[in-house]
């Protein structure tokens, strides 16, 4: 079997994605107080042997905060890329698969959709549905559709068009077995890199719709809406913004480097010379 | 790079003039994850003023890294071992990549493959012409235009001042080609690398390039290092060959006495495996005479039939349709081998879609007694009985399968074999194509080329078909290897005893094969002619200019040209 050694991206995206997860699935149970207890003598204090990443206005300990809010932050981004892949991949290959006039009628709608710069689509979704975690996460769901849906449209028009595709066609088999069996498992790679890398952003704009009162409400520890919170005594004790900010940037990070090791590993002529 | 340039500036004044290039026990690897692997091991190689000297192997063998060598072009994980490079008794290993700027362009000049990669596409003719001519004879631009201008005129392109304006998507392959080629003589350099430059082009076309190439060659006196796997083209155009193989020199020399008397075994190899017309390979002919499949009047309209003339019932004309194929009727005999030949874009592939059921297609097949005219009529019977090999076989075997997944859909979904019989048929076939039966659990890329397109070949079989059509199935291998897959391919005929259709545009190797060749141009069947009847007088002009074209490796005649018919 073929050896691939691994590059030094992919480790330090392998480190971080195992931190994060670590952090979303132990967070909780692991913080040293409760994320909502008040210490009132120790309000707005830099990192101290109490308080290791410091205290917000409350006197709540940040790290505390930064532990329980972590499966909410990272639980948003992976299953809004979750609902958001299996809408946008099954449009996409049906249109892909069926091509003709169908396959345009699908496109020319998504790209109706694609005009909407995604952050504004989002926001306009929550004002309909109104703000909260459950219809932000529809909400970047459906955002993310229409992309996804045109990534694995255009890996399945390339894969359709090979010979071992066609060898099947030749042969007289089903339409069912040459889509499962021939198309798919070959067009899955790009869109696997991209839904990973459409993690971070889908982290960013739940942070986003935290921090604009739109996603998580109070008295949530989600990220997003710690850095609102921190904002107003952002000059007196910046630990308030900067912790869950550089918190959001390594959880966005961790996912979009692991999308570009995948991409790598995954296509072998991408990392041959 | 510290590499120790042995000492050769022995008493400069009365020695004869430096050859052009001289390479002295030039050594390469590339350094890898696994260890550095040897690319070139210590090559001698001298070209003298006005000589032109082959180099011949095949993919792998290293000689395109001599070429990136020689242009100081290496990618970042070359480690160069020992040996110098010199041009015009100049140390290249020792030049700063600025000083081979000035050298790459002026003094030695390169000729790509693809001529439709190696133009930039968003760039007129002429500024590329021109760029070189900026850039290393300091002309202004009108000055070099107009030097382009004479540059172009000497390929033999009939209207340079217009082929100047032009992008590269506006022209041909053959001009493409012809332009890249003015700009490598624009500078008049010392020595110009040929990499492959016939390979991207059709026949013909490949033919004027070469007779292009002798031509300015001997107007100019240039030296030049003339790469190829294609030891008759090489033949025709070299004075003197080196033959490498995995790296090292095996044999070198002139060229006529290389082909003549080749000493190493590799060499002979390599000779033998050149298809020769006249060597007959295929299996016995058939004596029955029936056709198994017939075409008739068959045509593949690749412009579109426009709703408006759809409703009107009108047509627009022949001019403004392009057909893939049109009027085609060919008849196949049971266990016949017919070649069909022509150059890209004659429409060959097309009729090979239309018989494995991938084109519609109007007009008739007639195939046991029942009469198909329209794609949808194609029964799953008619799919197993013809069945198709394509011509790459990294592209036809899908890459997450392995062999014996890949062999075993054909048994299954023909039922060719009970269930509990499948591993033991996947056995045969292995043997059948010659490959070992632990091959079974490989995944395609774990093959080479040769072993893939022998699996593509065993799973055509496995259908048990009466007819297969082999769509250009050795082009894309090595000289060596295409001799085996053909020889493979009869071996299978005679045994099974089905027809087979074999396309390609190489006619020597069809001539070795066939027991009919069919000649199709632009689409229309031109020439249908028993494979004796080859050299006959009433061939179609065009049949009698593609024999011409392909260059034969003749041992007997020094100065290589092809003996006329």
């Amino acid at each position: 079997m073929r050896r691939t050694a691994i590059a030094p991206n992919a480790v330090i995206a392998i480190l971080l994605l195992a931190l994060i997860a670590t952090v979303a699935i132990a967070g909780p149970w692991v913080a040293p107080y409760d994320p909502q207890a008040f210490f009132p003598m120790v309000r707005l204090q830099g990192p101290s042997a109490a308080h290791w990443l410091g205290t917000d206005e409350y006197g709540r300990d940040l790290l505390s905060r930064i532990l329980n809010g972590a499966p909410e932050t990272v639980l948003f981004g992976l299953f809004a890329t979750v609902f958001g892949v299996g809408i946008g991949a099954l449009i996409g290959v049906t249109a892909g698969v069926l091509g003709g006039w169908a396959d345009n009628a699908i496109m020319r709608v998504l790209d109706g959709l694609l005009a909407v710069p995604d952050l504004l689509f989002t926001l306009l979704i929550v004002t309909v549905l109104g703000a909260g975690m459950g219809h932000a996460m529809l909400a970047v769901a459906i955002v993310f559709a229409p992309g996804m849906a045109r990534i694995a449209r255009s890996s399945v028009l390339s894969v359709r068009t090979r010979d071992y595709v066609r060898a099947a066609v030749a042969r007289g088999e089903s339409g069912a077995y040459v889509v499962m069996r021939e198309v798919l498992p070959n067009a899955l790679s790009p869109i696997i890199v991209e839904s990973t890398i459409r993690v971070s952003f889908a982290i960013m704009i739940g942070a986003t719709l935290g921090f604009l009162g739109l996603g998580a409400q109070p008295p949530s520890t989600e990220w997003g809406l710690m850095v609102s919170q921190g904002r107003q005594y952002m000059f007196s004790n910046p630990w308030c913004v900067a912790v869950p900010g550089i918190s959001i940037a390594l959880a966005a990070l961790g996912f979009n480097l692991a999308g570009d090791a995948l991409r790598d590993s995954l296509d072998p002529r991408g990392s041959r010379r | 790079m510290n590499v120790a340039a042995p000492d050769f500036d022995r008493s400069r004044k009365d020695a004869p003039p430096a050859p052009v290039l001289s390479i002295l026990n030039y050594s390469l690897a590339y350094a890898t994850e696994r260890g550095p692997v040897d690319a070139l091991k210590a090559i001698d190689l001298k070209i003298e003023k006005g000589e032109t000297h082959g180099l011949v192997g095949e993919s792998g063998s290293g000689k395109s890294s001599m070429a990136w060598s020689i242009m100081r072009y290496l990618p970042a994980n070359a480690i160069e071992q020992a040996g110098a490079i010199r041009l015009a008794g100049e140390e290249l290993l020792q030049c700063s990549q600025r000083d081979m700027a000035d050298i790459r362009g002026q003094r030695i000049s390169m000729v790509f493959q693809d001529p439709s990669t190696s133009l930039n596409p968003a760039m007129r003719l002429g500024d590329q012409v021109s760029e070189v001519l900026v850039a290393h004879r300091g002309l202004s631009r009108a000055e070099a235009l107009e030097e382009a201008q004479a540059a172009l005129a000497r390929t033999g392109i009939a209207r340079p001042a217009d082929m100047l304006r032009r992008y590269p998507h506006e022209v041909s392959g053959g001009e493409k080609q012809r332009v890249v080629i003015a700009t490598a003589f624009a500078c008049a350099p010392q020595l110009i690398i040929f990499d492959e430059p016939t390979t991207a082009l059709d026949v013909l076309t490949a033919h004027q390039i070469l007779d292009l190439f002798n031509r300015l060659r001997d107007e100019t006196q240039v030296s030049a290092l003339y790469i190829s796997h294609d030891l008759g083209l090489v033949s025709r155009v070299a004075d003197t060959v080196s033959v490498l193989h995995k790296g090292t020199i095996v044999e070198r020399g002139d060229i006529g006495e290389v082909f003549r008397s080749p000493r190493d075994a590799y060499t002979k190899r390599l000779i033998e495996a050149v298809p020769d017309p006249d060597r007959w390979i295929g299996a016995d002919l058939p004596t029955e005479t029936s056709p198994l499949l017939s075409l008739d009047e068959v045509g593949v309209r690749y412009t579109p039939v426009s709703f408006l003339d759809r409703w009107l019932g009108s047509d627009d004309g022949d001019e403004n349709v392009f057909w893939g194929a049109k009027d085609v009727s060919l008849g196949i005999r049971k266990g016949e081998l017919l070649g069909i030949v022509g150059e890209s874009g004659s429409g060959k592939s097309t009729i090979a879609k239309v018989l494995s059921g991938l084109q519609d297609f109007t007009g008739a097949l007639d195939f046991e007694g029942s009469r198909i005219t329209a794609r949808k009529q194609i029964t799953r019977d008619y799919r197993r009985k013809v069945q198709i090999v394509f011509q790459h076989p990294d592209a036809s075997l899908n890459p997450r399968q392995t062999v014996a997944t890949i062999l075993s859909r054909p048994l299954k979904l023909y039922g060719i074999v009970p269930r509990s019989g499948i591993a033991e048929r996947i056995r045969q076939l292995l043997e059948l194509v010659r490959l070992p039966a632990d091959y079974a659990n490989r995944l395609p890329h774990q093959l080479s080329g040769g072993e893939k397109q022998r699996v593509a070949i065993a799973r055509a079989f496995a259908a048990e078909p009466d007819l297969v059509i082999c769509d250009e199935i050795t082009s894309a291998l090595d000289v060596s290897v295409q001799a085996t897959v053909a020889e493979l391919l009869v071996k299978l005929q005679r045994e099974t005893g089905a027809a087979c259709i074999f396309i390609t545009h190489d006619l020597n190797l069809i001539r070795q094969l066939a027991h009919r060749i069919a000649v199709m141009q632009r689409g229309r069947l031109v020439d249908l002619f028993d494979r004796a009847d080859a050299m006959a007088d009433d061939r179609h002009p065009y049949t009698k200019a593609l024999l011409n074209a392909v260059p034969v490796l003749s041992s007997e005649t020094s100065d290589s040209e092809r003996l006329t018919p």
